[in-house]
């Protein structure tokens, strides 16, 4: 395939795993929770997407504004009912990588019970369209998908710079107890942080919905492409969750091209192994965070 | 009555044992305080205690007679108690002025925090030079001004410094000092923990020893300067009157 058609593929692609991973590096940032539960998350919305497509004929893309608040809120409660609680104890990051797991394992179960195992998706007409630019072509689900995740990354990154939550939310990120000291109450900071991040996978949910087919099992394999995608950028940076995702899914993009569609989720893992070797701390990570 | 009164307090982190067993402290207002003590006598601790940071497990901490238990930092904080680490805990990755900013995140008037903001650029022309640079290049001391700044632009009743001159070179550590002096000046109340117990005595009108977990002994600065028995135990090592300090 062409040069320059591989990499629109990668990049459209890309827009919208930094939409993904977006909300799961900013829960680690602000308070070190790894969210294994944050892919099933998205299935959930890709789920709400389909019913919504299915019995109201709602486009996937307007869903956003039902999966978005509705993740918001499953996020607001979740900090309340199970998080907040733990939130002192010395090994709270363990206990989260085993509690989040636990509740991924418990949402695709109940899925299952709903939807049974079977691969859903919602087509609406521009999923298999393509516009033709001569040489290349550039399917327009893809354009969609990457133009409303970078609205939407664009909408956050405002948020965090311009607003005062915004602010409180970067410095909570950056140094927990010295945004105590100048008087953020950093609990309910947490709550606003985890509405955010597990909204932003409710929205995410709705573009998945189109643009892949979705199970409720198929959340293990985005989690692990996901958490690589954040590890390679840096855990807990921003930045370095959306250099990450255009990155490796761009180099994905070419090895597919190059070697085969069953590299399309191996990529992922070797891209990360050999950044972890090479450093560590990720791209946009810093060493002593780690 | 003082201003900030400690009563039998008791605290420690997590689940572990209590570091401070039962401290009763005085502060009085608009005088400045100097805590000293061997190190992991709970110096840090009792100011952490202090600002909500760690919980008081019994005992109580009161500010103007009003109990401070229980209540979150960030309420504390409004009652006017402000708290400047040891560790400086400036936001890395924001500039100067966002981290200055944020330390008025307490206050709602933004008419108010900017001119406040102007102000501390003012007094700490070095932070007006590099205000649009990221907190982590600066060096320890024009840190250890940033938090000080963080602190005057809200303006506590009581200000609580732990360990200002750590890892500081003598002549920064002098100009550390000469800030503290002049937010004493101002009337304002200094609670300060420090390390080089003869520098921070000099600085202060009241001494108070800390050693495992309570208080030793309380008196005027100079007084416990002039103590042959603190002296020898508490500020032997730096006798010759140099005044480094010293980690260990």
């Amino acid at each position: 395939m062409d040069v320059l058609q591989i990499a629109i593929l990668g990049i459209l692609l890309g827009g919208v795993y930094a939409l993904m991973a977006t909300g799961l590096t900013m829960l680690y940032g602000v308070m070190r929770v790894i969210n294994l539960a944050h892919a099933a998350f998205m299935i959930v919305g890709a789920y709400i997407a389909f019913v919504l497509f299915r019995d109201f004929g709602i486009d996937p893309l307007l869903s956003m504004v039902v999966t978005g608040p509705a993740l918001f809120v499953v996020g607001v409660l979740l900090y309340q009912l199970l998080f907040k609680r733990i939130a002192d104890n010395p090994r709270f990051t363990e206990m989260t990588v085993l509690l989040t797991f636990g509740l991924a394992l418990a949402i695709e179960g109940i899925l299952g019970s709903i939807f049974s195992n079977i691969y859903h998706s919602t087509e609406p007409s521009y999923a298999t369209g393509t516009i033709d630019l001569g040489s290349v072509f550039i399917p327009t689900g893809q354009l969609y998908g990457f133009i409303a995740s970078l609205v939407l990354l664009a909408a956050l990154w405002a948020f965090l710079y311009y607003t005062r939550p915004g602010y409180a939310i970067r410095a909570t990120m950056q140094d927990r107890a010295a945004a105590q000291i100048v008087g953020v109450n950093v609990d309910r900071i947490s709550a606003l942080a985890f509405g955010i991040g597990v909204g932003l996978a409710g929205v995410a949910g709705s573009l998945l919905s189109y643009l892949f087919t979705f199970f409720p099992g198929s959340h293990l394999q985005w989690i692990g492409l996901l958490l690589a995608l954040i590890v390679v950028g840096g855990l807990g940076s921003l930045a370095g969750a959306f250099v990450g995702a255009i990155g490796l899914s761009l180099i994905a993009a070419f090895a597919i091209d190059q070697l085969g569609p069953e590299w399309s989720y191996l990529t992922f893992y070797v891209l990360l192994f050999v950044i972890l070797l090479v450093r560590p701390q990720g791209l946009f990570g810093k060493a002593e965070t780690i | 009555m003082a201003l900030l009164e400690l009563r039998d307090v008791h605290a420690g982190y997590g689940s572990g044992p209590d570091i401070l067993t039962g401290i009763t402290l005085d502060v009085d207002e608009g005088a400045t305080t100097c805590v000293i003590g061997p190190n992991g006598a709970g110096k840090s601790t009792m100011l952490k205690a202090i600002v909500g940071l760690v919980r008081v497990r019994s005992g109580e901490v009161r500010l103007d007679g009003q109990r401070l238990n229980d209540l979150r930092p960030d309420q504390i904080l409004d009652r006017g108690v402000c708290f400047v680490p040891t560790d400086r805990s400036l936001f890395p990755e924001m500039s100067v002025r966002e981290n200055l900013v944020m330390a008025g995140y307490s206050i709602d008037d933004k008419a108010l925090l900017g001119s406040r903001i102007d102000e501390v650029l003012e007094m700490f022309p070095v932070l007006a030079e590099r205000r649009s640079e990221r907190a982590r290049t600066l060096s320890g001391g024009q840190q250890q001004m940033a938090t000080l700044a963080r602190a005057w632009i809200v303006r506590p009743r009581v200000l609580m410094v732990d360990e200002p001159s750590m890892g500081l070179a003598p002549q920064v550590t002098e100009q550390v000092f000469d800030v503290i002096r002049g937010f004493r000046e101002t009337g304002m109340t200094v609670l300060l923990v420090e390390q080089n117990a003869r520098k921070g005595l000099e600085c202060s009108q009241w001494g108070c020893v800390l050693d495992l977990g309570a208080k030793r002994f309380d008196g005027p600065a100079d007084s416990i300067l002039a103590n042959p028995e603190i002296h020898e135990l508490y500020l032997g090592r730096q006798a010759n009157g140099n005044g480094s300090a010293s980690d260990g």
